[in-house]
């Protein structure tokens, strides 16, 4: 049920539009939106077609992540998300492709700065705590590495601290609000037509 | 599938030179009511909206899921929602030195945000100043109803004669018999769903197909009933059976009433285009001019009655008058304040009838912030049901200042809560940690919470007040609204209470409280602004008479919220269309009559 390419690219050109009639945009800000319109179409499709396209050709459909970066996120989203016996997990739901997405056409370099950044940071913690890169270490090293990161969630510090609140929050909304998240993991059984509303009617004694 | 709206001429073609019977300022739940009523009668009424007109059959989406929309239902990235930190910590005007290109009020934070961001207004355009306060805005046809939270409540003479039972400021110049026959009026016309419980302080309306209860909010029904208190299914402003209407259908229970800033895409929840806009429009008596931004009521200096008002039209910012004989201001309880106060001239040197001095002044509204959340534990876990596609969950009527005294605080609150499987539960950000922990933490629990969130009256208050602001201006070059607005010691006592009381019904019912909030939320938050216009039989004390006329210019007249005398606890929406229909009826009498 993924927005058609058209419809996708209507609404890129209506936010386009908009910027138009604002008097605020900045010229800077009216490229970007530009920008952003002409690397639409080249955007993967959620599904199907693309899954079947070998790794090299993915990389290139990544819109704000280097590869290398890409890949990480996408370890760090499966570590806070993981496919269990239930459904399956942030992987296949692609939730590193629409955060990639979403950081793209993020308003202002803070996002972006604040991603590669903490990306590093996890690098750094990594070959603090088990001598190599994040990607290099061990299933037992990542989460570790995870671990000392979310130690502080309810009141985060450390830059690597905020960086796991961000993270975190960015995966699991994505993830949830993904078919998987919605349909498979959380089996909503909602939106759906209703004769006679779910549950007691209290008026009936 | 309901009728496509009609063909209303485009705003260019409409008549300034005719002078109207009656021009309605405004189209919200007052505006609207009041062009129904008007049209109706048969008196040509020219209706002016400051925004434009948007089809929110086409804009709402609300069978739409996240992963149908390309940012999941979020706002494009230059629109920025103001969060409560930013309300908390800094001051109006709040989109000033903001980076975003748009800024929107609170309402827009959460998810589903993306629907409603062209139904409420860009606080860059619309500043205002003074204290902190969070005004929610929407400024299209319809205004706050195609978004508003649905619950449709009676006052009672518990509320109208408030001031005569425990003495603190005045009573309304009408009580309820004056007022049932309206309500009930207002119900068969609209639609509301509900279940009757014979209670004095909330009177039954004439109800179609309740909401129904999920297994916890039964329990907790069932509980409170024990401690004299009642549990109601969401009395909502929403037709449940349908209503003579081709314009709206009736609710068949899908769809995101859930989402924040809601809106109902086939209007089965009521709003003012479709309910009562477009039937007044058939009437073949209304003419309609949106984008039209009302910046002052016109005075006949001869008579020293109103001729009509000054507008801008915003999209090619050209200034024009339109001419009546009755004016009728719906502008939102703010703005019309706002409205009187840009009115001055020289008959009126403090702005069109505001002699008493009273406009601007008794702002009242409610207060929140309360709220508990608990864990059913035999939902921890449960198989997956059905709990969603209802309009609302529950309301529990307040309990407090009935037959006995709080030596505490004075007036009462009330509850909405609900329970149960929502698309995106509050499991998914509650719950600590990651792996395969946080993913069944979010899974067991995202069906096994119940919450409840309070509303109290906020008093109103001679030195709560709002006025114009001398140097700064909004978009249109109108002068902006400066807010002289705080919570008093009732509110916060009340509010000890509120969150004593939430705590005490959820440990009664056996649930395992999870968070507590006490504290309360920015003033502003429950987007019931009311009074800074009042009625009363005193022309020194009030603003208006008992049919929401000026006591000083008798062919003003003031229909929204501003009118009414306290705020009481229960949401204001079908009062306010109760009463402007009340009014209505008497202008519509007095205008044949030759009286205006």
């Amino acid at each position: 049920m993924a927005k058609s390419e058209d419809e996708r690219r209507g609404d890129v050109e209506a936010g386009r539009r908009e910027a138009n009639a604002t008097s605020g945009v900045g010229r800077r800000e009216m490229m970007k939106l530009a920008a952003g319109a002409v690397i639409a179409p080249a955007l993967p499709q959620t599904g199907q077609k693309n899954s079947r396209r070998p790794a090299k050709a993915q990389n290139k459909a990544h819109r704000f992540f280097t590869p290398d970066e890409f890949a990480m996120v996408d370890e760090l989203s499966e570590l806070i998300i993981p496919t269990d016996e239930h459904s399956p997990g942030a992987r296949a739901a692609k939730v590193a492709e629409y955060i990639d997405r979403r950081l793209a056409e993020s308003f202002g370099d803070e996002p972006k700065l604040q991603w590669r950044e903490g990306l590093k940071l996890v690098d750094q913690i990594s070959a603090e705590m088990n001598g190599r890169p994040f990607m290099q270490a061990s299933q037992d090293q990542r989460v570790a590495v995870l671990s000392r990161m979310a130690r502080k969630e309810s009141n985060p510090e450390k830059p690597e601290e905020k960086f796991f609140v961000e993270l975190k929050s960015r995966v699991a909304r994505a993830y949830y609000t993904s078919k998987t998240g919605i349909h498979d993991e959380l089996e909503y059984k909602g939106n759906t037509y209703l004769r006679e509303f779910a549950g007691v009617d209290v008026s009936k004694g | 599938m309901q009728a496509a709206a009609p063909n209303i001429p485009n705003d260019r073609t409409v008549d300034l030179k005719k002078v109207y019977d009656a021009i309605v300022v405004g189209s919200g739940a007052a505006g609207g009511m009041a062009a129904y009523v008007l049209a109706s009668a048969g008196m040509k009424t020219l209706l002016l909206e400051a925004g434009r007109r948007i089809d929110t059959t086409e804009e709402l989406k609300s069978t739409e899921w996240p992963y149908e929309h390309p940012r999941r239902g979020e706002m494009p990235p230059d629109r920025h929602a103001l969060t409560l930190n930013e309300y908390t910590f800094r001051k109006p005007p709040y989109a000033e030195r903001l980076k975003a290109n748009h800024a929107h009020s609170y309402v827009q934070g959460w998810g589903g945000s993306d629907y409603s961001k062209n139904i409420v207004v860009d606080e860059k355009d619309h500043p205002y100043t003074g204290t902190n306060y969070a005004w929610v805005r929407a400024r299209c046809l319809g205004g706050k109803t195609n978004i508003w939270g649905r619950l449709a409540l009676r006052l009672s003479d518990y509320d109208f004669k408030a001031a005569s039972r425990d003495g603190y400021g005045e009573d309304w110049p009408i009580e309820y018999k004056d007022v049932e026959k309206y309500y009930d009026k207002v119900d068969l016309l609209l639609g509301i769903s509900g279940v009757k419980e014979n209670l004095p302080y909330l009177p039954d309306s004439i109800f179609q197909r309740p909401i129904r209860l999920n297994d916890p909010e039964v329990h907790l029904r069932n509980t409170l009933s024990k401690m004299g208190r009642t549990l109601t299914p969401y009395r909502a402003g929403v037709t449940t059976d349908g209503v003579k209407n081709k314009y709206r259908m009736r609710c068949y229970g899908r769809g995101a009433c859930n989402r924040r800033a809601g809106g109902c895409d086939i209007h089965a929840a009521f709003d003012s285009p479709t309910g009562l806009i477009f039937p007044a429009f058939e009437t073949g008596n209304l003419t309609i001019r949106t984008n039209a931004t009302v910046s002052e009521v016109l005075v006949d200096t001869n008579t020293g009655k109103a001729r009509g008002v000054a507008f801008v039209d915003t999209v090619t910012a050209k200034s024009y008058e339109a001419k009546a004989k009755v004016v009728v201001l719906a502008a939102s309880t703010l703005e019309s304040a706002r409205l009187m106060l840009l009115s001055k001239s020289r008959l009126y040197p403090n702005g069109i009838g505001n002699s008493s001095g009273h406009v601007g002044h008794n702002f009242c509204e409610h207060v929140m912030g309360p709220n508990v959340t608990a864990l059913v534990k035999d939902k921890d876990g449960a198989k997956r049901t059905l709990d969603d596609g209802r309009p609302g969950g529950f309301y529990i009527p307040r309990f407090r200042n009935l037959s006995e005294r709080n030596p505490k605080f004075i007036r009462g609150y009330g509850f909405e809560g609900g329970s149960g499987v929502t698309m995106l539960p509050d499991s998914v950000f509650d719950t600590p940690g990651f792996g395969k922990d946080y993913k069944k933490g979010v899974r067991d629990y995202a069906g096994a919470m119940i919450s409840l969130g309070g509303f109290g009256e906020v008093l109103p208050r001679y030195e709560n007040y709002v006025d114009l602001d001398p140097d700064v201006k909004d978009r249109w070059g109108i002068s902006v609204l400066r807010f002289h607005y705080k919570f008093g010691d009732n509110e916060k006592k009340m509010c000890e209470d509120m969150a004593d009381a939430a705590q005490e019904m959820m440990e009664a019912a056996g649930f395992t409280e999870i968070s507590l909030r006490r504290s309360l939320l920015t003033e502003g938050w429950s987007i019931h602004e009311l009074g800074v216009a009042r009625m009363g039989t005193d022309p020194k004390k009030s603003v208006l008479n008992q049919f929401q006329q000026s006591h000083d210019v008798k062919n003003l007249f003031v229909v929204d919220g501003s009118s009414h005398v306290n705020a009481a606890c229960q949401n204001p929406t079908w009062t306010i269309m109760a009463l402007a229909w009340r009014s209505c009826d008497y202008l519509a009498d007095e205008f044949k009559k030759g009286n205006l």
